[in-house]
Parts: structure tokens; C-alpha cells; sequence
């Protein structure tokens, strides 16, 4: 095994034919209509929609209403949300259906750890293990992808959206989004659960209402959306340190609150955010759109003075800002190739934008209603990393496994990805 | 005069078609308790024939269709568009030439049923039972005397009430399909001078109908839930030579069911449930002066009341909402016509309305609209030729604490032109009409998605058509063919705010519209025989125009919008029995233009109706949806397929 290898530094040298392999590949959610049972699975393939009904293609029937969610959970599962089917669909990266679980009503957004799917939800009610649990407020849940079953669930606040896995930690924004119709409040805060126990371990007040939608993570930092009320409170980008919150800072030493709406947000390959949205009122029927790159650890060193920019490679910038109705943003961990989608009018098909890591438009593709979710498979073989196995003391350009799944708490001795080439860590 | 065969026609069969025969008939005569077939006089009047571009169905010919509700006998008009979630508890609303359904006025009596929340009105409160006529008018009525509020509307529905004319007291019962029990008394008057009835009616469905969907990646059966519905509505009529008046309730409880998506199983469905209670009392006055002038008053009171709750443990998937709306409406209007000379007339109206919307929603003040119209017009009738034009001044005016604000008066003057002639059996017309939808108070106002910046809707509406009747003493023939031009501008919709998550009414969207719209119809009688046959084709090509950029949705075909559907409706009737059999086609509809499969797809709906009468006795079988087609009007809201209606009726 690579991961026993005691060398200080190996050259494996090993040039992988390319021919017949195909290296970006991208699994795009179209949430469709709602109500409609049209959420539908693009699958894009260097340059080329293979499908834009990928699910159904593979499977022989359709994969539901509004998908919500994709993540990777290991090498072989992926697992999709499909929220308003109270689903939440196993595929093989081949989009084989292999489970699907309906214990998580209005479920919302997952993160995985490998071994077990975490799943943010709106509903009151899971089915934990053969019996029902109610819950006052929403909850997150815990799969077993052994069994598929969850095993465990914990109230968090209400509306819980965001969720990120972090040193055997989660955490998750908040929204109390239902406020506007519902007797409760917007919620304000970010619960911090630990994984293993399923038990809330603190909770961060981060003063900023209604942490809804997106939410990006870049090693420690999590990029979080809130678009505030929509009538006095404006929308804002909540820059967010999980070893801090980790380590007991107070809850003012955790995060960093930018004046920027982060709509659509991602991560790049150096470890920055783009957020891109827009701040609107309805008192003033006004908005104002920006478009800004992040550098978390800038943002958190500076309380926000400094950190944030227009750095978007090449044509990126300038592209965005002709989309009619963006509606959703990624970089490929493997490749930094860079994608954006934009709705239109929302009765034709969406349009997906694709940049090389330099930012030149290199195509606009025809895809369903609504494409906002994606999800980057490994190459078939996988040359965007450097073969050469290195070793050196930790410094902080994210990391990520090798599958390109950015790595938190990296385990000694194992092999990583740091800066486009492998290495062994070392702490 | 007076033509015996043609009464006899006239009576028994008012027409689909309309326009000449309708008209020149005022056919007081032909009340009749649930079909049960009376001829009464009849006056055929020489007066003109109409300008306008009517549809009209009337007296036995109307209960000899297979109804529940209005919005089942419009759809036999030429040019319109149901839309209806399914069920008899769904919303159910028309769209006439594709204008939009908050285009369409619904009129009672002459009075509009107004919502000023949204602007819409649920058909499916309305019974056929205490009617005489259904009638369809593009554009305006055109009428002499006219209120302000008739000339407000792209389309116009009007509702008459049936005038009785001699007691009865009758009691029906129906049983039908998917546990559906209605019960109905209706009593009625008629004595010097005075008539009126009372008419009250019971129903209780659960509307658990089966579906399924079939294709190559779907085999989903599955019955409706939490499509049931019950309500209660009592009307009660009052009528003295010029003077009728209508008071009206109607209280429901019924079941919103969502859309059919996938599930794992039934455990979650997306329940939410509404109450109705609807309020409205009504009287008209209207007189002629000197033979020079007439007079038309009307005065109008409406309140509704609507919850709409979401909180319930199989709902997991929306907020938990208890939400409960009041609306009051007032309504006054005064109409005068002066006919100086025999071939000209003028009509000058205003009205009056205040509406008043309550909601404990999250944010939201009550609001106040004052709205006033204010109408000129004009026609002169001149031998063959006949010219009308109007010019109707609309003033909006909303007063709330809502912090956003009021929305700013409007102000508009909309025109609109007729002309027509007339050469022996021909009738051939031209009219254009400019008018706009005011933005409800949903649309300027509602807990995030309102947007008090908005425009008014306009519709700007061309239409050239000609008719042709014959009759015979045992025949009688109706031809009529209209094509149109419409434009849209403006439109209101809910739309995402660009850059974020939340949504908004904005004002987007063009569209265009081309169609053609026929009906023709022939009456055959003879000795105790009596036939039908009633047609109407409506050819359509509406287009989006919203965006020349887009080249995904530019000149492409507007959604749900069919291009082609007809209905063919055939009665035969020996003395007191009559058979009914109508076939509608509905093509097939694109409902995105993302993926070619997005369509719905067209169908075949065919219906009968047996009816007998015998002494006091009625009885009739209907059978809906022969062939047990399955379709939709909305996607993934399957209609019911096959379903039977037994109904008897005792009169004394």
C-alpha cells in the first residue's frame, strides 16, 4: 500500500496513457419544476452533454422532484437530496441507482465522511432506525451507508440548510427560513455537532439572520450565504473558521460577516471562494449584484479588511455578469476547470458555462430546467495531479484526498493532494 | 312577430353559436326546473343582430350537457382554455384566446364577481342549476346601456339568472363516482308581477379517484388524495319587471392536493386544506324613460373569507401555515343610455368599488383599494352597418400601513371600436380593443413576492369575423368565423429575483397571438323529434415574445397554450327523453420548452347523457370520460378518468 511507504521521497514516474479516458467529468442537478417530477441528472463529459437525463437513462425511471444536494461519499456511492420527493437516491459514479432511503422528509443538504451521509433537514419527523422521532424544530440525520438506514438524528435550529464535516465535527448553518410564514424567528446561528455521538457540542450565534442556501468549505474556512430578510436586514457573506470554533474561541473570534450577498458560491483550487449574488429589498424593489473572490484566511486575519477582491481568472468575471439568471457556481477539485449555469426564463432549458482554470469560455451547453448542483467525478485517470509522492511539513494550501474531497484533518502518514501534487503528510 | 317553428327551435335549443339567434330572441320563457322541457312565449324581437363576438349556451340545450359547473360548459365555447387542477375540489379557471385567466370578468346578472386578492374566480363555486344562460362575449357586450366595469375586461362571462315563471318546489339527488353525494331544493314563485326562488344545494365527494401514469420509464397507479371536498351554497333571487336582485352563499372545505411526484411510498403527502365562506348580496334596477332614455343601477356587496392551513403531521415538506383572509366589497355603479334619433344611442357610466383585504400574514396591513370607471360610448346602428366605440378611464387607488408603501394610482384611458355589416344572411364584424389587468393586491403586496412597482398587464386585441344563419321552418343553421390578433404586454408573473433565492411579481413577458376561432351549429325538427348539433374549433399559434435574446424561447409557442381543439356535441330528443353525446379534443400542449418531451399530451373526452322525464318525475345518467382517457390540463395533476352521475328529480 502507498500509504505504507516510509521514503522520504519517491518518484514513481508512472505516465498513464490518456487515450480513451475521459478527464472532466461532471454530474450537473437540474431541479426542474416544482411539483413537476422533473428533476433531472446532466452528465457532462469532456466538452460534451452526455445526457440530460442521465438518471433515468441508467435506471429506467425518473429521479424525482427538485434534487437539492450531491456529494460523493466515497469512491464508489454518490448521494443526491431530492427534496420535495423526501428522497435521498445512492448512485454509483456510473449513476446506478443502488438505494434510496425516504427517512429524512424536506431533507435539504448532506456532507459525508466516508462512512456516513449527513443530511440536513426541514421536516419534524425521521424515522431513526424502526422508530419515529419528532423533533420541534429541524434536524440533521446520520446514514449509515453500510446499511442505508439512519442511525441517529439531532434537533439543531429551525431550517437547518448547510452542512459541512470538519475534524470529526459538523457543522450547520441555520436559517429559520419558514419565518416568514411560520410563529418562530429567523434563526442566527451555526450548530456544531460531534459525528460520532451525534450530540450538539456548541453553538455559534453568528448575528446574522437566515444562513440560507449554499455553503462552501475550504479546509477550516466555510463560506456561508445569508440573504437576510429581504426587507431590512440586506444580504450578507459569512466567512466561517471551524478550528476556531473547533478550539473554543468566543463566538465573535469564529467568523467574519462581509456586506456581500454569496448566492452561488464555490471553492477554488488554491483554497479562495467565489461568491457571486445579489442583495435585494422588497421595500426598495432594488438590487445590487456583486461579484467578489474571497481568501478566507485574509478575510479571518483582518476582521474583513482585507481579503476580498474581483480575481476571477481570464473571462470569468465578465462572462458571469452576462448571465440572465445564474443559478449555480463550481470549480473541479481535479482539474479547476470552472462552471457556472444560468436559468433564463425558467420555462426553456438552462445553460451551462464552462472556463478553463485560466478562464476562457470554452463552451455553452443546452442543459434541463433550473441546473444548480454539481457534483466533479475523478478522471479516469487521474493526470491533473503530478505522480511525484513528496513529502514536507505541513503548510496551508488546502489539501484534498485522492479524491479530490478537500481533507480537514488529514491523517499522518497518508497520501494527499497539496498545490496540484501528491504528497505524504506529515504533521 | 311571431313564428311558431322558430319558437319552438328557439326554445329548445339557444344557441352555441350565439350571436343572431340568441339575439333575436329574448327568450323569457324558457325556465325549466333541471331540464325538465316547458315551452312558454316566446317573443322574437326584430332588433339587430349584435355586434359582438358571442357564444351562448341557454335553456335545455345547456342541461342537456353534461355539467357540474361553468367552467364544464365553457369549455364547449371556441377559443377557451380550462385550467383545472383536478377533482372537483380543484381550482378551476378559463383562459379565453390566451389572454389569461385575471382577463377573463365573470358576471352575474350584469354584476362582475370580483377577488381583488388574486384577482381570480374559482368556477367551480358556481352551479349551472339556478341559470338560464352561459354566455361567452370577446370583448365587450355592447349593449345600450352598459355599466363601466362591463367594458373592464379582455373576455367577459355572463351568468344569467333563470327568472321563474310559475311555483314549483322541486328536490334532486345525485349520486356519482369517487363517494359523491349531492342533494339540491329549489322552490321558485311567480305571481303578480313578482318571482323569485330559493335555491339550496348540498355536496359531499371525497374525490378519490384512480390514475395512472404509463410511459417507458413510468408505470405510476395511484389514487387522488386529499382531493375531497365539500360545501353547502344557498342562493336566493328576487326579480320585479326592471328590478333583480341575488343574494348568494357559499361555504366549502375542500382538499389542495399537490402534484403526483415520485415517493417511496404514501406516507408524506403535501396536505394542505382551504375553507370558503362567500358572501354576496346584489340588486339592479334598470328602466327606460320616454323611450329616449334607460337607466341601469346596481349595488353590490361581497365578502369572502378563505383559510388555508398546512399544519398537519403528513405535510412535511412546507411551512406550517394557518393563513386566514378576509375581503369585504362594495360596489355601485350607475349606467345611462339616451338613444336620440332611432339609430344612435350613448351611454355614459361610472362605478364605484372599494375593496378591503385582511390577512394575518407575517407583514402584511390591511388594504384598501379604491377603484372608479368612467366610460363613453357610442353606436350607431344605420341600416346594415353598425359602428360602436368606447372609451373606458380606469383609476386605481390603494391605501395601507404596509411599510413598503402603497402602490402609486393608476390611471388609464383604454379605447375600443366595433364595426360591423350586416347583408342578408351575412353578418360580417371588425373590432379592436385595447384594455389592461390592474395588479391584484396579492401581486403588489403579499408577504414576500409582492412588488408594489408594477405595471399594468395590457392586452391589445384585433378580430375580423363574419357569420351566416339560415332558417327554415324546420331547420335553422349558424355559421360564424372569427380571427383574432392579440397582444400581451407586461405580463405579471412570480419570477426569482436574479442573484438570489427569493422570488417576486414582476412584470415580463410579450406575447403574441394568432387564432381562429368557428363554431357552427344546426337545429333539425320535426314532429316529435328534435336534433342537434353544435360545434366549435379553435386553431391557435401564440408566441412568446418576451425575449429576442432568447433563442431558446423567442417565437416559441406559448406554454399550455394547444393550437388545436374542438368539441362536437350531439342531441337528439323524441318528446321527453333526450340523448346528449359530446366529444372534446384538446391537442396536444408543450408545457417548457426545455425538452421536447415536456408536453401534455392531446386528448379525447367523450360524455353522455341520458335524460327522462316522466310526470313528475326526471331522471338522467351521465357518463364523463367514455373511454376512460387519462389526461391533464396541469402536469403531474392527472384529471378523473371514466366516472358516472345518477340524478333524479321530483317536481311538484
Amino acid at each position: 500500500m502507498l500509504q505504507k511507504l516510509k521514503i522520504a521521497t519517491v518518484i514513481l514516474s508512472i505516465i498513464v496513457p490518456l487515450a480513451s479516458s475521459a478527464q472532466e467529468r461532471i454530474i450537473l442537478l437540474n431541479e426542474g419544476n416544482w411539483q413537476a417530477d422533473n428533476g433531472k441528472i446532466t452528465y457532462f463529459e469532456d466538452g460534451k452533454v452526455v445526457s440530460n437525463q442521465w438518471f433515468r437513462d441508467v435506471n429506467g425511471y425518473k429521479l424525482g422532484d427538485t434534487p437539492n444536494d450531491i456529494i460523493a461519499v466515497n469512491d464508489n456511492l454518490i448521494a443526491i437530496a431530492i427534496n420535495w420527493s423526501n428522497i435521498v437516491q445512492f448512485i454509483t459514479p456510473e449513476g446506478k441507482a443502488v438505494a434510496a432511503t425516504e427517512d429524512v422528509p424536506n431533507n435539504r443538504k448532506l456532507a459525508s465522511d466516508g462512512d456516513f451521509v449527513y443530511i440536513s433537514s426541514y421536516g419534524h419527523e425521521c424515522k431513526v432506525g424502526d422508530r419515529f422521532v419528532d423533533f420541534e424544530k429541524g434536524f440533521v440525520a446520520k446514514i449509515d451507508v453500510s446499511t442505508f438506514k439512519v442511525i441517529a438524528a439531532t434537533e439543531v435550529g429551525y431550517e437547518p440548510e448547510g452542512i459541512a464535516y470538519y475534524k470529526g465535527h459538523l457543522f450547520v448553518a441555520n436559517t429559520g427560513g419558514y419565518a416568514f410564514q411560520e410563529p418562530h424567528e429567523y434563526e442566527t446561528t451555526v450548530s456544531i455537532i460531534d459525528a460520532e455521538t451525534m450530540t450538539v457540542t456548541r453553538t455559534v450565534d453568528t448575528k446574522q439572520i437566515n444562513l440560507y442556501g449554499k455553503m462552501s468549505q475550504s479546509g477550516k474556512y466555510l463560506c456561508i450565504n445569508s440573504p437576510g430578510d429581504y426587507y431590512e436586514v440586506p444580504a450578507a457573506a459569512i466567512i466561517f473558521d471551524c478550528e476556531a470554533a473547533l478550539d473554543g474561541k468566543p463566538d465573535e473570534k469564529c467568523f467574519v460577516t462581509l456586506p456581500y450577498a454569496a448566492t452561488y458560491n464555490c471553492v477554488t483550487l488554491d483554497g479562495n471562494f467565489y461568491a457571486i449574488g445579489s442583495r435585494y429589498s422588497y421595500y426598495t424593489g432594488e438590487y445590487t449584484f456583486n461579484y467578489v473572490t474571497l481568501d478566507p484566511e485574509t478575510v479571518m486575519e483582518t476582521e474583513g479588511a482585507a481579503g476580498v477582491d474581483e480575481d476571477f481568472p481570464g473571462n470569468v468575471l465578465a462572462d458571469l455578469k452576462k448571465l440572465g439568471m445564474p443559478y449555480g457556481l463550481y470549480i473541479n477539485p481535479y482539474t479547476g476547470y470552472i462552471y457556472a449555469t444560468d436559468a433564463g426564463g425558467f420555462v426553456e432549458g438552462g445553460t451551462l458555462y464552462q472556463w478553463s482554470p485560466e478562464g476562457k469560455l470554452l463552451g455553452k451547453f443546452g442543459v434541463y430546467i433550473n441546473p444548480a448542483h454539481f457534483l466533479a467525478l475523478k478522471p479516469d485517470n487521474y493526470s491533473g495531479i503530478s505522480d511525484e509522492i513528496i513529502v514536507e511539513q505541513s503548510e496551508d494550501a488546502p489539501i484534498y484526498n485522492l479524491q479530490g474531497i478537500r481533507v480537514s484533518a488529514p491523517a499522518p502518514g497518508s497520501i494527499y493532494i497539496r498545490n496540484g501534487k501528491k504528497f505524504i503528510y506529515l504533521p | 312577430m311571431k313564428t311558431t317553428s322558430l319558437r319552438l327551435l328557439c326554445v329548445h335549443i339557444c344557441m352555441l353559436t350565439g350571436v343572431s339567434f340568441a339575439d333575436c330572441v329574448s327568450a323569457q320563457a324558457t325556465e325549466a326546473p333541471d331540464s325538465i322541457i316547458q315551452l312558454n312565449e316566446v317573443t322574437v324581437s326584430a332588433a339587430p343582430r349584435k355586434l359582438a363576438t358571442v357564444q351562448e349556451l341557454a335553456g335545455p340545450e345547456l342541461q342537456a350537457l353534461s355539467t357540474t359547473s361553468i367552467a364544464d360548459a365553457l369549455k364547449y365555447f371556441a377559443g377557451v382554455q380550462i385550467k383545472d387542477y383536478g377533482g372537483l375540489g380543484g381550482l378551476k379557471t378559463i383562459n379565453v384566446r390566451s389572454l389569461g385567466a385575471q382577463h377573463v370578468g365573470v358576471y352575474i346578472d350584469g354584476v362582475r364577481i370580483t377577488n381583488a386578492q388574486n384577482g381570480t374566480v374559482d368556477l367551480g363555486k358556481f352551479s349551472l342549476s339556478t341559470l338560464e344562460s352561459v354566455s361567452l362575449y370577446n370583448a365587450n357586450k355592447l349593449d345600450a346601456c352598459q355599466s363601466a366595469s362591463e367594458y373592464a375586461s379582455g373576455a367577459t362571462v355572463y351568468l344569467r339568472t333563470r327568472r321563474p315563471t310559475a311555483d314549483s318546489l322541486s328536490l334532486t339527488g345525485r349520486w356519482a363516482s369517487f363517494h359523491t353525494y349531492m342533494g339540491r331544493v329549489n322552490a321558485q314563485f311567480s305571481r303578480k308581477g313578482w318571482s323569485g326562488f330559493i335555491d339550496g344545494e348540498y355536496l359531499n365527494s371525497k374525490g378519490d379517484y384512480p390514475f395512472r401514469y404509463k410511459s417507458e420509464y413510468e408505470d405510476t397507479v395511484g389514487r387522488r388524495k386529499n382531493s375531497d371536498i365539500e360545501y353547502g351554497r344557498v342562493e336566493a333571487a328576487l326579480f320585479r319587471n326592471g328590478f333583480s336582485s341575488h343574494l348568494y352563499y357559499y361555504q366549502s372545505e375542500r382538499g389542495c392536493p399537490g402534484g403526483i411526484v415520485r415517493r417511496l411510498s404514501d406516507k408524506y403527502t403535501n396536505v394542505g386544506r382551504e375553507w370558503d365562506r362567500d358572501l354576496f348580496a346584489q340588486a339592479s334596477y334598470n328602466r327606460m324613460f320616454a323611450e329616449k332614455y334607460e337607466l341601469k343601477a346596481n349595488l353590490k356587496y361581497a365578502h369572502e373569507y378563505l383559510r388555508y392551513c398546512t399544519d398537519y403531521p403528513e405535510n412535511q415538506n412546507t411551512a406550517k401555515v394557518d393563513n386566514h383572509y378576509r375581503q369585504h366589497d362594495a360596489f355601485a355603479s350607475v349606467a345611462g343610455a339616451w338613444f336620440p334619433t332611432d339609430w344612435l344611442s350613448v351611454n355614459i357610466a361610472y362605478d364605484m368599488r372599494m375593496s378591503w383585504l385582511d390577512a394575518d400574514l407575517k407583514r402584511f396591513s390591511p388594504v384598501r383599494r379604491e377603484d372608479q370607471k368612467a366610460v363613453v360610448a357610442s353606436q350607431i346602428n344605420y341600416r346594415s352597418l353598425r359602428v360602436a366605440a368606447s372609451v373606458l378611464y380606469q383609476h386605481y387607488k390603494d391605501h395601507t400601513r404596509l411599510k413598503v408603501g402603497a402602490a402609486d394610482p393608476l390611471s388609464r384611458f383604454t379605447p375600443s371600436v366595433s364595426l360591423g355589416y350586416t347583408l342578408k344572411d351575412f353578418t360580417f364584424r371588425a373590432w379592436y380593443k385595447t384594455i389592461f389587468r390592474a395588479p391584484t393586491l396579492n401581486d403588489l403586496y403579499y408577504t414576500q413576492a409582492g412588488n408594489r412597482n408594477l405595471k399594468p398587464e395590457y392586452t391589445r386585441q384585433f378580430d375580423l369575423g363574419a357569420e351566416y344563419r339560415f332558417a327554415a321552418p324546420h331547420w335553422l343553421v349558424s355559421v360564424q368565423a372569427d380571427a383574432y390578433i392579440n397582444h400581451i404586454d407586461d405580463r405579471i408573473v412570480c419570477l426569482p429575483i436574479k442573484g438570489t433565492y427569493t422570488w417576486s411579481m414582476m412584470n415580463y413577458g410579450k406575447t403574441f397571438c394568432r387564432g381562429l376561432n368557428m363554431t357552427a351549429s344546426g337545429r333539425y325538427l320535426t314532429g316529435d323529434w328534435n336534433f342537434s348539433l353544435l360545434t366549435s374549433l379553435t386553431w391557435q399559434r401564440d408566441l412568446n415574445r418576451t425575449d429576442p435574446e432568447n433563442e431558446n424561447s423567442y417565437n416559441k409557442p406559448i406554454c399550455y397554450s394547444p393550437t388545436l381543439s374542438f368539441g362536437i356535441t350531439g342531441i337528439a330528443a323524441w318528446k321527453n327523453y333526450s340523448l346528449t353525446v359530446s366529444e372534446l379534443h384538446v391537442g396536444e400542449r408543450m408545457w417548457s420548452y426545455a425538452d421536447p418531451e415536456d408536453v401534455l399530451k392531446p386528448y379525447n373526452n367523450v360524455d353522455l347523457k341520458l335524460t327522462a322525464a316522466v310526470s313528475k318525475f326526471l331522471v338522467s345518467l351521465e357518463v364523463n370520460d367514455l373511454f376512460d382517457v387519462q389526461y391533464e390540463h396541469i402536469p403531474r395533476y392527472p384529471m378523473p378518468g371514466r366516472n358516472f352521475r345518477l340524478t333524479f328529480t321530483v317536481t311538484f
